[in-house]
């Protein structure tokens, strides 16, 4: 029961037990890597406050916060939820096709521009969400708004 | 006997270097296409270097954003089961064991396995 994952046993070894209800029910996520990380820029650009604030308490519970951080915790995972389902309903589309590309591209940002644009366009249309690369120098274009990849398989990704 | 002395004249010059044409062009061009191949090379590489260090940027602050999320996932299962199993204890044996001296929250080791097929 430590926090490594079952393995080779995925029917017998987990205690499916629910919280108590005394802890408020919050529903996972539940979403696979790649659209994680097709929305991460934007829910990290909605929940940056949420996230910060469990960050902080869990480095400032000296080894409780896995109790203490309930609350942050819950949080967090609403907003994120919350902006996954304001993309899925305002550019679904455009969602799908970037993490469809990085489900088949070994999940590497750069070899699917072409679905990320108009993704970000949308999304900073429908819902104000930017993405923005925290201390990326500011001469240059950010890396996800340049018109050549050097390191993308094909210019037909681009 | 008189001594033997050179030909009036003196000797003929000996040859002592071949007389190939010399192919190719002079080295000091192909040190400057050398130099220029290199240099645009170089320059390549840099920019290589540059776009991989932004894209490590982007990368790595995707998964910033990301961790919070899959922390607290990660910690509110683990507190399900700490419960869980601390339930069960108190039910079986009527009393919580403190094991450690300290109220940090330890991951418990060992898990009870259900009887029964549960997923």
């Amino acid at each position: 029961m430590a926090s490594r994952q079952p393995r080779f046993n995925q029917q017998v070894l987990i205690d499916t037990t629910p919280l108590p209800d005394s802890i408020p029910k919050v529903p996972e996520i539940g979403t696979s890597s790649a659209p994680l990380l097709s929305a991460s820029y934007f829910i990290g650009a909605r929940c940056k406050a949420y996230n910060d604030d469990y960050m902080l308490c869990k480095t400032e519970s000296n080894g409780k916060g896995e109790l203490e951080c309930m609350r942050e915790g819950r949080k967090v995972t609403r907003c994120a939820a919350s902006v996954l389902d304001d993309v899925n309903k305002s550019c679904l589309d455009q969602f799908r096709a970037h993490w469809e590309c990085l489900d088949n591209n070994n999940q590497q940002l750069w070899q699917c521009r072409r679905w990320e644009r108009p993704l970000n366009k949308c999304v900073f249309d429908n819902l104000k969400l930017e993405k923005k690369i925290p201390g990326a120098p500011e001469n240059e274009t950010p890396v996800h708004l340049r018109k050549r990849q050097i390191f993308a398989h094909s210019i037909a990704t681009q | 006997m008189p001594q033997d002395m050179p030909p009036s004249g003196g000797y003929e010059p000996v040859q002592y270097r071949r007389n190939l044409p010399v192919r190719g062009f002079r080295p000091a061009y192909y040190l400057v296409a050398v130099g220029a191949i290199m240099t645009y090379g170089f320059w390549r590489i840099g920019q290589g270097i540059r776009e991989q260090n932004e894209l490590a940027r982007e990368k790595m602050w995707s998964r910033i954003y990301l961790i919070p999320l899959l922390q607290a996932e990660e910690d509110r299962d683990l507190v399900r089961r700490t419960l869980a199993s601390q339930t069960m204890e108190k039910e079986l044996l009527g009393a919580e064991t403190k094991v450690y001296h300290s109220d940090r929250f330890v991951r418990p080791t060992y898990a009870v396995t259900p009887a029964n097929v549960t997923k």
